[in-house]
């Protein structure tokens, strides 16, 4: 069901630079994001959204992620109609990996510091793991690790469904990224993907604190996500009084009017309103700049 | 642009875009002309430094040649003659050439600014002898103008020849 398209800017020239299609894989859905790279940054094109049947794909660190492999190659398929398959860019949901802000020390390789702070707490041995990281400002580096296994069986899928993919991100990384590139003041953020979220406090370009939990979507989620932001903010911002909250993911909308009034989006993405929450999609904000 | 995390699960070479292909080989042709351009313009300039000392060595030996000629018209103005024209050494293996066998040249002095006046100081070893050089000095087609000084020729002739050196025109 592709539920709307936006063209962005662009001109003749930026199109020429070619394009990559952004291709997230979640709980409830698959999101294509097709966007133009331009000499000025990326400017989104094509956005379609495709819910998957419930329990269809349980993100998670081990064990197999896709319940229903079929449904999920046929959702897959289904929402590629239309935008580039050359160029794909595999989004991982919240939850596959586990992330951690670190700092590594001077002269040490971040990958290798990030290997050897996150092995112990691996629920796998750290050789079946793919590590990288995201420069997170201040010297300091977010870093994350999957498991090979899983990131397979979404590639996998994706292959099936005919995309070249030539890079795998995490949903929550590129999340991050975008609010590293909006360089605000002191803002506590909740990314939120359908069975995980990741909560950051950032200020001007660098992210100070960061968790990462799987999501309890029993009744008052919003107001326990209150909680623990204003607690992460105040840890990070050494009482620097009220810290704007922001919340951003495909159920966000329903949380906002309970988080409280000071409670926006990203803001950041220049989408328009989509059914289906896809416009609200956490990690939107970083593929466009 | 800054370094993207990549998961896969498998590492990938990382594939170019054909535009950055395109672009890097548009660079790279325009590199190569760029140092085709700049040796041709380098080997001109070489060719334009050589034939520039070329003239300019022509140049100075023009103005050489010049500075030569002006030299000598001016000696011809004033009556003068020019060295270029009768170096020492010429005029004394002239007179050295005339000299008889019992005659010897004591001093030789040449004026140039007075049109090459030339003072011999000669001891002949008898009259006879001395009227030898006289004849042969006169004979000469280089030197004109000959004037013996005072003698004695009751023995050893001892005097000063004065005479011109005569130029060619």
């Amino acid at each position: 069901m592709r539920l709307g398209s936006y063209i962005g800017v662009n001109i003749g020239g930026v199109a020429l630079l070619g394009t990559r299609t952004y291709l997230a894989v979640d709980a409830s859905c698959v999101t294509a994001a097709e966007v133009v790279e331009g000499v000025r940054g990326q400017r989104l094109r094509t956005l379609a959204h495709e819910p998957l049947p419930q329990g269809a794909v349980l993100p998670g660190p081990l064990g197999p992620n896709l319940a229903a492999a079929d449904a999920v190659r046929a959702g897959v398929a289904r929402v590629l109609r239309g935008v580039g398959r050359a160029r794909v860019t595999l989004v991982l949901p919240d939850g596959v990996g586990r992330i951690a802000l670190v700092e590594p020390p001077r002269g040490v390789v971040a990958r290798d510091y990030v290997r050897y702070r996150l092995a112990a707490s691996l629920p796998w041995p750290a050789a079946e793991g793919v590590f990288d990281t995201l420069d997170a400002g201040s010297g300091r580096v977010v870093g994350a690790a999957v498991r090979r296994a899983t990131v397979a069986e979404y590639e996998q899928a994706a292959s099936a469904a005919g995309a070249n993919v030539e890079q795998v991100h995490l949903a929550p990384l590129l999340g991050l990224a975008g609010l590293l590139r909006e360089r605000r003041e002191d803002e506590a953020h909740a990314l939120l993907g359908d069975v995980a979220m990741c909560l950051a406090f950032v200020r001007e370009g660098s992210i100070l604190a960061l968790r990462s939990r799987r999501r309890d979507r029993s009744r008052g989620e919003a107001s326990r996500l209150r909680a623990e932001l204003v607690r992460l903010a105040s840890q990070a911002a050494n009482g620097n009084g009220s810290v704007p909250l922001a919340v951003s993911g495909s159920d966000a909308p329903g949380l906002r009017p309970d988080l409280g009034a000071g409670a926006t989006g990203n803001g950041s993405a220049p989408v328009p309103a989509l059914a289906g929450g896809a416009a609200e999609a956490s990690w939107l904000p970083g593929i466009v700049a | 642009m800054t370094r993207q995390p990549d998961f896969s699960s498998t590492p990938r070479t990382s594939r170019v875009p054909l535009y950055q292909q395109l672009a890097f080989a548009a660079c790279a042709l325009v590199a190569i002309a760029a140092a085709l351009q700049a040796y041709q313009a380098r080997e001109q300039a070489q060719a334009a430094r050589r034939r520039l000392a070329e003239v300019s060595r022509d140049v100075d030996v023009a103005r050489g040649r010049a500075q030569a000629l002006e030299s000598r018209a001016r000696a011809a103005r004033a009556g003068m003659l020019a060295p270029e024209d009768a170096p020492p050494a010429r005029i004394v293996a002239e007179v050295a050439s005339l000299l008889p066998d019992d005659v010897r040249l004591e001093r030789i002095a040449i004026d140039y600014r007075h049109g090459g006046v030339l003072e011999l100081l000669v001891v002949a070893h008898d009259a006879r002898a001395w009227d030898r050089l006289l004849q042969q000095l006169e004979g000469a087609s280089r030197i004109r103008e000959v004037e013996p000084g005072p003698e004695a020729r009751a023995a050893e002739v001892r005097s000063l020849v004065r005479a011109r050196w005569a130029s060619p025109r």
